[in-house]
């Protein structure tokens, strides 16, 4: 479903340059949770970019159902469902209008878009929130629209950012459900994140990216066969002392 | 995508962008309240410069004294006939006698009422058989200073009238002198409110505009919907279209809620007659006023979105546009000045043309070669910025986490790519409108200073040289920036023999059609030749005689054939291709080359239009064709070649019977000949081309059965 094939990326300094990914590649089948971890700064954010296409690789490719995200971005964005930490929302727009323009941007006919925006609704608890203006809305309230906002075009694959900063448990716990939801409707989904022990219950499998590379990768006892460790924070204090 | 499809999805996207913009309290306040605030108080200020700027207020000046005895007796003064000035001296200031209103100050001072601005000036009278009268003016006042002038003279004419009397008693007195008065010239209402109106609507313009493209694109990014609206599967270009249609729509509603508050304001202020001579309401100006501020709207808004779109936020955002706003003013204060035309340079200087058009359309003054360079320069600089914009808006560098300089702009790629992109052609336009402007517009004026001294060839080789720095290193430059392989930049390639040939006949037909489609034009009344111009010809082609005809053919037909095809067949039509298909790439090309053509020095040789673009149409077609700039450089240099010595041995024709220099028909015969040697050229190339398209040749077609 998704294949990251030798992604590279190099970013220019003031003086030479740093490699944000160095030949990192994975495969996700449906119905799959990914879990892309590491520190900050580990390359995480460049890799889903560049699957986004919003950063363009120095060498390697990402494909996504079959089709390369140079040869075809717009055809790649399509079939992805995106969402960060640092969404936001059009404050002066209403929570509906923002739904059904996303759906617009992404082809969805106005009539699935208020039928799926409803579906969506009702499933993460913002009924109540749809004629309200974005701007008035409370964080939690934010997180819920735009996880809504990722799926109103029901891509098979979802990428998703560091979903879980800045929450409250209550907000954690939405994103979970969230991922279970995604989960049971087959989507593959990859999670990136550095918050190692809300992973191990997420994901099914695991890539353990340090300094742009890609450590170790597996399921859960996979990684502890390898690495001789239990916890996937105890195999990522080797690795940064290595 | 289909067409509907595209128009109802770009339609969409403005109509959110629009939504959000319009919601904004931030945007309402700049677009409807300002103007309903400042042009009151505008108008308010106004009144108070103008009416002391010299002049007496309606029912004239305002003279105060001591007492209703004093006021009767300077009364009786100021209407005495002996007070007023002489036939010639009221003649001489344009037949108007100021008026005086004299009243006592009541419980003030004379002197105290001037000081609290009840009167325009005081006059302190002891009456008695030698009354003797002081006269006050505010100090710094011109209407006050003005008064106590225009009095003291009065009582001066009237003491001199009283001399008069008493000298009649000697004989036969005869004055040393006699005056008249007369006067020159045009009157010029061109005031300075007809500066100032343009100049703020400009302004308030740029202040509507500024908001909305900062919140729309710097904003976006900051509340951090940008990166899923980047993420999602519509092209960046969509997206920011619909950014700047909401950034121009308000703009120019701004715009137009100013327009309509200042006139509104001037016509209830009663300043109306002061700006255009008129009482009644100006419709036709103001509807002029908005379609330039329409334009101006269009330019500034895409310079906004190309600096808004660099920012990461907010306040970045406006770090960039302060600079630019404090720029824009420095311009607008130029064209305040007394003596600032809308020529030259000026004329394609961004933001001051528009002010100094407005100016002049208010004056009624306006000249149609510095309106139409105007107006050319604002949309080539439009769609530069916008391209800009295209450029950064959501790109790579804007995405990034690390900090990046606006000077990464100009960095060269460091990957090197086969041909320009739309956003490289679209700089070099806008390189080469002014380059080529000052570089043509100097040397006209430096061989117009130096005519004596230079002679006709160095002038032909000066002109060669203008041509290869403008067309020919403009091009080079875009194409170095933008790491361009030369050889497919500028479509260099191997032509095929047989198209060259084609081109040769073409180039040797070519000119008797450009000459009837000029002929065609002309009785058509697109642009025509004066008296003046003819004789101008004439006099050129005397002076072609002196120069060597290889000196001819080298700088009026090889240079402009290698160079022109370089930049217009060459650097611009590779750039296009890659976006349009090649019938617009063709059309668009001719376009820009023919009005090329017209755009020379300070003149604007309309006439030049048609024929330019229609050899840009056959040469870009060659160009398309061959897929090579050389054969149409041939044909560029023959067709030019020959209506050089044409023109230089014109008399050695005279037995063919007819005028080559003039603006008649060509005969029939001459016509089909050359005509047929053109089409037979045409074939020649469609053949000797067919290769490179298999699908389309004659014979595949036949063959389909088609």
């Amino acid at each position: 479903m998704l294949i990251a094939h030798s992604l590279k990326k190099l970013f220019p300094l003031e003086r030479g340059e740093v490699c944000a990914v160095n030949g990192l590649s994975f495969r996700i089948s449906p119905g799959e949770v990914y879990g892309l971890l590491g520190p900050n700064g580990a390359g995480k954010t460049t890799t889903l970019r560049m699957i986004l296409g919003l950063v363009t690789p120095d060498s390697g490719y990402a494909e996504v159902d079959g089709v390369r995200t140079e040869d075809n971005p717009i055809g790649v964005k399509s079939r992805l469902g995106f969402v960060s930490s640092n969404d936001g929302v059009y404050p002066w727009l209403s929570v509906r209008e923002m739904l059904l323009y996303f759906a617009d941007l992404y082809g969805v006919s106005q009539k699935i878009a208020n039928e799926r925006t409803e579906t969506l609704a009702k499933l993460m608890e913002i009924e109540s929130l749809l004629d309200r203006r974005a701007g008035s809305l409370s964080t939690g309230q934010r997180q819920r629209v735009t996880l809504v906002r990722g799926l109103i075009h029901d891509p098979p694959v979802m990428l998703l950012d560091e979903p879980t900063r800045g929450l409250d448990i209550v907000g954690v716990q939405t994103i979970f459900q969230y991922i279970e939801h995604l989960r049971s409707l087959g989507k593959a989904v990859v999670v990136c994140t550095h918050r190692l022990d809300e992973a191990e219950r997420l994901c099914d499998r695991f890539g353990l990216l340090h300094r742009g590379e890609l450590k170790h990768e597996g399921t859960l006892e996979q990684l502890q066969s390898s690495t001789g460790r239990q916890h996937l924070g105890e195999m990522f204090v080797d690795l940064m002392r290595s | 995508m289909p067409t509907a499809k595209f128009q109802g999805r770009i339609i969409r996207l403005c109509q959110k962008e629009l939504r959000e913009t319009l919601r904004d309290r931030r945007t309402i306040i700049t677009l409807l309240l300002m103007p309903l605030l400042v042009y009151p108080l505008l108008s308010m200020a106004l009144n108070r410069f103008l009416l002391s700027a010299g002049g007496p207020a309606e029912d004239g000046y305002t003279v105060g004294v001591s007492t209703e005895a004093e006021a009767g007796w300077l009364n009786t003064i100021l209407s005495d006939p002996r007070s007023q000035p002489p036939a010639e001296v009221v003649a001489s200031s344009g037949g108007n006698v100021a008026e005086f209103r004299v009243g006592g100050t009541s419980n003030l001072m004379p002197r105290q009422a001037l000081e609290e601005n009840l009167i325009d000036v005081a006059a302190e009278i002891s009456l008695g058989d030698t009354s003797n009268v002081t006269i006050i003016a505010y100090e710094g006042d011109a209407a006050s200073e003005a008064a106590r002038r225009i009095l003291t003279e009065r009582l001066q004419w009237f003491k001199l009238r009283e001399a008069e009397t008493a000298a009649a008693i000697i004989p036969r007195f005869a004055s040393t002198l006699e005056v008249n008065v007369t006067s020159v010239g045009e009157a010029k209402k061109s005031s300075m409110l007809a500066t100032i109106i343009p100049l703020v609507l400009v302004l308030m313009t740029i202040t509507g505009a500024v908001y909305p493209a900062i919140d729309l694109t710097a904003g976006e990014r900051e509340r951090g919907t940008m990166e899923a609206l980047m993420a999602s599967p519509v092209p960046r270009s969509y997206v920011l279209f619909a950014k700047y249609v909401a950034v121009v729509t308000v703009a120019l509603l701004t715009a137009i809620a100013n327009l309509l508050a200042m006139f509104t304001t001037l016509y209830f202020a009663r300043l109306l007659p002061m700006l255009t001579g008129q009482p009644t309401f100006p419709w036709l100006t103001v509807l002029q006023i908005l379609a330039l501020l329409v334009l101006f709207s269009c330019f500034f808004s895409a310079l906004l979105l190309s600096l808004t779109s660099f920012a990461k936020s907010f306040k970045e955002a406006q770090a960039y546009l302060i600079p630019v706003m404090l720029l824009s003013l420095t311009p607008g204060m130029l064209s305040l000045m007394p003596g600032v035309e809308l020529k030259g340079p000026l004329a394609i200087a961004p933001l001051i043309n528009i002010v100094l058009l407005a100016r002049d359309l208010l004056a009624g003054t306006v000249t149609p070669s510095a309106t139409v360079a105007a107006i050319l320069s604002t949309i080539v600089y439009a769609a530069a910025a916008l391209a800009v914009a295209a450029k950064l808006f959501g790109s790579d560098a804007v995405l990034r986490t690390s900090e990046q300089s606006i000077g990464s702009m100009l960095r060269r790629p460091l990957v090197t790519s086969p041909v320009p992109s739309l956003s490289a052609a679209m700089l070099m336009l806008a390189l080469l409108v002014p380059i080529y402007f000052v570089v043509s517009n100097s040397l006209m004026q430096w061989l117009e200073a130096n005519r004596e001294s230079v002679s006709i060839s160095s002038q032909l080789l000066l002109n060669a040289v203008a041509l290869i720095v403008t067309f020919g290193l403009v091009p080079l430059f875009a194409a170095w920036l933008g790491r361009n392989q030369l050889q497919t930049t500028f479509r260099v390639s191997r032509p095929q023999p047989l198209a060259l040939l084609g081109c040769l006949l073409i180039g040797v037909g070519a000119w008797a059609v450009a000459h009837e489609a000029f002929v065609i034009a002309d009785s058509l009344g697109i642009g025509g030749l004066s008296e003046e111009r003819i004789q101008q010809t004439m006099k050129v082609l005397e002076a072609w005689k002196q120069v060597p005809p290889w000196l001819l053919v080298a700088t009026l037909a090889l240079t402009p054939a290698i160079i022109e095809e370089l930049c217009f067949r060459g650097f611009l039509f590779s750039a296009l291709s890659k976006v349009l298909s090649p019938t617009r790439v063709i059309v668009i090309t001719s376009l820009i080359f023919g009005l090329f053509h017209v755009l020379t020095g300070n003149a604007l040789l309309i006439e030049r239009f048609v024929p330019s673009t229609l050899l840009g149409l056959i040469l870009g077609w060659v160009a398309y064709r061959s897929g090579s700039v050389i054969p149409g450089m041939l044909m560029h240099l023959t067709h030019n070649g020959l209506l050089e010595l044409v023109g230089r041995y014109h008399e050695s024709f005279s037995f063919l019977g007819s005028s080559l220099d003039d603006q008649s028909h060509l005969p029939w015969q001459w016509v089909a000949i050359a005509t047929s040697i053109a089409f037979v050229g045409g074939i020649t190339v469609y053949f000797a081309t067919a290769k490179r398209f298999p699908a389309t040749t004659l014979e595949s077609s036949l063959a389909r059965g088609e």
